[in-house]
């Protein structure tokens, strides 16, 4: 059973979407009036979907949204009711996985979490790499940044820099880019 | 990516960007041998970063699990056993039969055929000796491989066979993992191995046994471990599997460089995430400096080699044909497939040529010629009449075969 987390911190009555939920063979198990613990909420409770209203103070709550997801994530569902396109594709656009419009049936809902959950899956995947490629370029450069302190300290060119900075590497048992850490630590504490 | 940036269309432009990996984040699987060096030192020395690629190593417990892996897509690629990854094609293990593809040759050389102590101490320390024992003694010896259609399968069968022992009736022949070799000899549970290094080199560090035969004995520069992956990954991710080839093209090439460099790998994957394994007992035939336990050493004319400019990594026709032939052989296949077409599905020689002319490194032809410890020539030629050109053979479920 999909357990959810319903977060409502505005004035308007979630009554009918929560008893809809219940209704449809949902476990929910949190109605907080406060998102400024959300991040610890989340961690403590692992719900499967955070449903969220869109009117929660606009824009703060999808920072705050995006905040969790990053931290924590979780397939998000919006719940709102009004039908504004432009919200709708923010919201999309900052990580969320599916949007309900109030008053829907609950034996739609099923469905709606499925996709939610489906599409979770995929960006998180799509992140992954995304994040995986941002670590890559990162180290590329500390990489390159010790190879060419190391050129000018032994006057080699580049491939003999390489093959200096990976033995050195293989025999400690270490990564390259932990060895182009020291490189960079060592230049920096001599000074040059 | 800063905290709150969406997903925005500019990575995913770069992400679909015509050269590059469509998939850049990869789990590679390997076993804790000496032959996953190239895998090793591309993840770890930064080899695939240049190519858009994270290598995430994944060490497995069992070539059997690495199958299941590879084929379900938890692994990406994985070092496999080139019998390996045609037995998972032609479904002849635990799994239906799944399309694979063989991206690249990873090493070539460097497997050993080892006996216990105890029959050392009883005087068995040559093959006539073996020969004699197995033919007067009422035990039957039991000896371990790696994996049922695997390489060290193979070799162990064609060396038993080209002494005149039969390796399916005059031994029991059994699977254990490479790593557990020693403890099982050490038990007593079996009388001899054949498996990839360091384990033959450990055997005899604990004075567990000794090596009789070199694979390389039994052929010069053999095929022996792989880059794998299934077919589908290949087609769905074309540059992934490109640029992959190219890291490890150049780690290879960098470990074969020099033997400093060989040192230093070796001190890299004797670390406990990687072979596990006493630097001694890896380090010592890394560099073809053999010893076999029974007094006598030697520096190796073939020892394990990773590049030798590409003629190790070419993914041959003739070596994987050849494979197929010994499962004929040996009953594994109970008909002759389509063996050139099965072979041309299987190794991706167009991609890999692709890959080793963008570094420069010759592309040999798809076929080469050997010629094995018995005399016997292979060059890729007409496999079904090889299949059936063998003495000791397991053909004989088949009406004509009795003839041979």
């Amino acid at each position: 059973m999909l357990r959810i987390l319903l977060i409502n911190d505005t004035p308007k009555k979630v009554g009918r979407l929560k008893s809809a939920l219940t209704e449809a063979g949902f476990e929910v198990i949190d109605e907080s009036g406060l998102v400024i613990d959300l991040p610890e909420r989340v961690e403590a409770i692992r719900p499967d979907v955070i449903l969220i209203d869109t009117e929660s103070p606009g824009r703060d709550v999808m920072e705050q949204v995006c905040l969790v997801s990053r931290d924590q994530p979780r397939p998000i569902v919006m719940f709102t009711d009004d039908h504004d396109p432009g919200v709708m594709r923010q919201a999309i656009q900052s990580g969320v996985s599916a949007y309900i419009v109030e008053g829907i049936h609950a034996q739609r809902l099923q469905p709606i979490l499925d996709v939610a959950m489906a599409r979770f899956e995929s960006d998180q995947a799509l992140r992954a790499q995304l994040n995986a490629r941002e670590a890559q370029l990162a180290e590329r450069k500390r990489v390159e940044l010790a190879k060419g302190l190391l050129m000018k300290m032994k006057s080699c060119n580049e491939e003999e820099a390489y093959t200096l900075m990976r033995r050195q590497a293989m025999s400690r048992q270490q990564k390259l880019i932990q060895v182009a850490e020291q490189i960079i630590a060592m230049h920096d504490m001599l000074g040059n | 990516m800063t905290e709150t940036t969406p997903l925005l269309s500019d990575d995913l432009v770069w992400v679909a960007g015509s050269d590059a990996p469509e998939k850049t984040a990869l789990n590679i699987g390997f076993m804790p041998l000496t032959d996953s060096a190239s895998l090793i030192v591309a993840a770890t020395q930064g080899f695939a970063q240049p190519y858009g690629l994270t290598l995430n190593l994944k060490r497995q417990a069992s070539w059997a699990t690495l199958r299941d892996k590879l084929v379900t897509g938890e692994l990406d690629a994985a070092q496999g056993l080139y019998g390996l990854i045609y037995g998972i094609h032609l479904g002849l293990g635990g799994n239906p039969a799944t399309d694979m593809a063989v991206l690249m040759g990873l090493a070539q050389n460097g497997q050993s055929i080892n006996l216990s102590a105890r029959l050392q101490r009883s005087g068995v320390t040559s093959a006539e000796a073996l020969l004699q024992y197995v033919h007067h003694s009422r035990a039957k010896l039991t000896f371990a491989q790696t994996f049922p259609t695997g390489t060290h399968a193979m070799w162990l069968y064609y060396w038993l066979a080209s002494l005149g022992i039969h390796p399916l009736k005059d031994v029991n022949t059994v699977v254990v993992p490479p790593s557990q070799m020693v403890a099982h000899l050490q038990a007593g549970r079996i009388d001899g191995f054949c498996a990839g290094e360091p384990w033959g080199a450990h055997a005899i560090d604990q004075g567990m046994g000794f090596t009789l035969a070199t694979s390389q004995a039994l052929w010069p520069d053999h095929p022996e471990k792989v880059l794998g992956c299934t077919r589908e990954f290949v087609e769905q991710y074309p540059n992934t599997a490109r640029a992959l080839v190219m890291a490890v093209l150049e780690a290879s090439r960098f470990i074969d460089a020099s033997d400093e460099n060989k040192c230093s790998a070796a001190q890299l994957i004797s670390g406990s995430d990687y072979v596990d394994a006493p630097l001694q007992t890896i380090q010592s035939r890394f560099l073809g400096r053999y010893e076999d336990g029974n007094g006598h050493a030697w520096l190796d004319a073939h020892p394990l080699r990773f590049c030798a400019e590409g003629a190790v990594n070419m993914p041959y026709l003739s070596d994987g044909l050849w494979f197929m032939t010994q499962f004929r052989r040996w009953g594994l296949l109970r008909e002759d497939p389509d063996y050139q077409a099965i072979a041309r599905a299987v190794q991706q020689t167009s991609l890999y040529a692709d890959a080793a002319g963008a570094l420069g490194l010759a592309v040999p032809d798809a076929m080469r010629s050997s010629t094995l410890l018995d005399g016997k020539p292979w060059d890729g030629h007409d496999p079904a009449a090889y299949a059936r050109s063998f003495a000791l053979h397991s053909l004989s479920n088949e009406p004509h075969s009795a003839a041979l």
